[in-house]
């Protein structure tokens, strides 16, 4: 008997870049704009899209929230306090 | 001399002697410096000053500096162009001390009187400039920089800059332009002459060591190359070229191209500028776009189900429709087959008519011909006198079942029970009731 192999450990999946991700919609939108996808893969680039756009908008909010002004020291005592990743 | 009603007493027990008066002091001192051998000099020009008569400098190198001066005639008899003694230029000079020994209205100053001055080819500050910067493009270090990547949408940004300079509020000018609202991390450096190297270098290794900077900003509001000599330092260009961290510089120096500039990721001529690169993606506009593209993809969804349920529906309808079709050309061939059919009955019957006709004449030929002979019509007699419908017409009934079977004996009519007795002019139902005919 066999004991079903242990499934991989799933690969850590890189968020796509901003450039990657604004890249890659305007190959979606290009395609859907041509009408040659069918029903099912326009479904699938319309999902693909929604998820790409909600990263986009993430990234964006990142940095539309409010300038923070730290010195270096400041930023430091953060990082040492663990709440460097707070951001701004 | 001073007069000896005004000279003051001296110093209780010094054994020095005077006092004497600071004129005389003064004018002996130059007298003795005026006496001193004339020599040649070399080292670095700092601080020029041109004033209508003299001109004024600093002779300086790594061990100590010398203020000197020059009569305004002899400086312009060199004619020298205006950037051969910048800041920092090696000169060779020759002259000898000499002191201005000042008044009672003016001050005094000790300078090194120039007589003759050669800019030193070779050892000046663009020369060195420059085989430092061929050292380092030879060595490979203009490129890593420009290898890192770097990100479109830095979420935080590192400022190395002055703190009370003017490059500060022109970086946050330039980044509020792209509508960025991220973390801005200030490691304020002075950013002016050679001591400033180690604190600029060592503010961008800190910044690095963070961990969390994306990109880092060194900005000045810029000046003489000489004021920017800090940026051409090896040991910071080294640094900033194998920073893990892109390295935006921005200087402000539109002459002459830093060191710095040149190891950089990206060099740009002010810190507005140097901010804006930092963010390749303006904010503003790309919430909008973000925003189009997602109600464009909105639409083709929507649309994209719409046009298939539309399909769908169109699809749905067509049996019936293919139905309805074949019952409308059923319909139409039936009502040609039947116009067809009447059509054929019309031609028949003409066709009919038409065969009448000729067998009536051919008839009509055939009785006259007939008369002719008489046979036919004694035929026609004999044959009248057997047709039974005569004898009815004499009063005689035939009888037959309801069949219509002729009855021709009275066992055959009571068997029958009912029968139907036929007349010369109608028929009529009779009932045999006979006693005989229930037995």
């Amino acid at each position: 008997m066999h004991e079903p192999e242990p499934a991989a450990p799933a690969e850590p999946v890189t968020p796509p870049t901003y450039e990657d991700a604004t890249a890659r919609l305007e190959e979606i939108i290009k395609r859907l704009d041509s009408g040659a996808a069918g029903l099912r893969e326009t479904l699938d680039l319309c999902r693909e899209g929604r998820a790409l756009v909600e990263h986009c908008a993430a990234e964006l909010e990142a940095v539309g929230e409010g300038l923070e002004e730290l010195r270096l020291g400041e930023l430091v005592a953060r990082l040492e306090a663990g709440t460097g990743t707070g951001g701004a | 001399m001073a007069d000896s009603r005004t000279r003051p007493a001296g110093i209780d027990g010094s054994p020095l002697p005077g006092p004497f008066g600071v004129g005389a002091y003064a004018a002996k001192l130059r007298e003795y410096l005026r006496a001193r051998s004339r020599v040649q000099l070399f080292g670095e020009i700092w601080n020029l000053r041109v004033s209508p008569t003299k001109v004024y400098c600093e002779l300086r190198d790594a061990d100590g500096a010398v203020p000197c001066s020059m009569w305004r005639t002899d400086f312009d008899a060199l004619r020298l162009g205006d950037q051969a003694l910048t800041d920092g230029a090696q000169v060779v000079v020759a002259g000898g001390p000499d002191y201005y020994a000042g008044s009672r209205t003016s001050s005094p100053s000790f300078s090194f009187a120039i007589t003759a001055l050669r800019v030193a080819g070779e050892g000046d500050l663009l020369a060195q400039l420059d085989r430092l910067r061929k050292t380092l493009h030879a060595e490979g270090l203009f490129a890593p920089q420009k290898l890192l990547p770097r990100p479109p949408l830095p979420r935080t940004i590192g400022v190395v800059t002055g703190e009370s300079g003017k490059a500060r509020d022109d970086v946050l000018a330039g980044l509020r332009r792209r509508g960025w609202q991220g973390r801005l991390v200030w490691a304020f450096a002075p950013v002016q002459d050679r001591h400033a190297a180690p604190r600029i270098g060592a503010a961008l290794q800190d910044l690095t060591a963070t961990g969390a900077v994306d990109v880092i900003i060194v900005a000045r509001g810029g000046g003489s190359l000489a004021d920017l000599f800090c940026f051409c330092d090896e040991t910071l260009c080294r640094t900033v070229a194998l920073l893990g961290v892109p390295v935006i510089a921005s200087v402000g120096h539109h002459t002459d191209r830093t060191l710095i500039d040149d190891v950089a990721a990206l060099s740009c001529s002010t810190p507005t500028h140097a901010a804006e690169s930092a963010l390749p993606v303006h904010c503003a506009q790309a919430r909008a776009d973000v925003l189009a593209i997602a109600r464009r993809l909105d639409v083709h969804g929507r649309r994209a189900l719409l046009h298939r349920a539309q399909a769908l529906a169109r699809l749905s309808r067509a049996p019936g429709e293919h139905l309805a079709g074949e019952r409308r050309r059923l319909h139409q061939r039936l009502r040609e087959i039947r116009a067809a059919g009447r059509r054929r009955l019309e031609t028949e019957h003409a066709r009919s008519a038409r065969k009448a006709i000729v067998l009536d004449r051919k008839a009509h030929a055939g009785a006259v011909e007939a008369r002719g002979g008489g046979r036919l019509d004694a035929l026609a007699l004999a044959l009248a006198a057997h047709d039974p419908e005569r004898a009815l017409e004499r009063g005689y009934a035939l009888v037959t079942d309801r069949s219509g079977d002729v009855l021709t004996s009275a066992r055959a009519a009571r068997r029958a029970g009912d029968v139907r007795l036929r007349f010369g002019d109608a028929e009529l139902d009779a009932t045999i009731t006979d006693d005989d005919a229930r037995a």
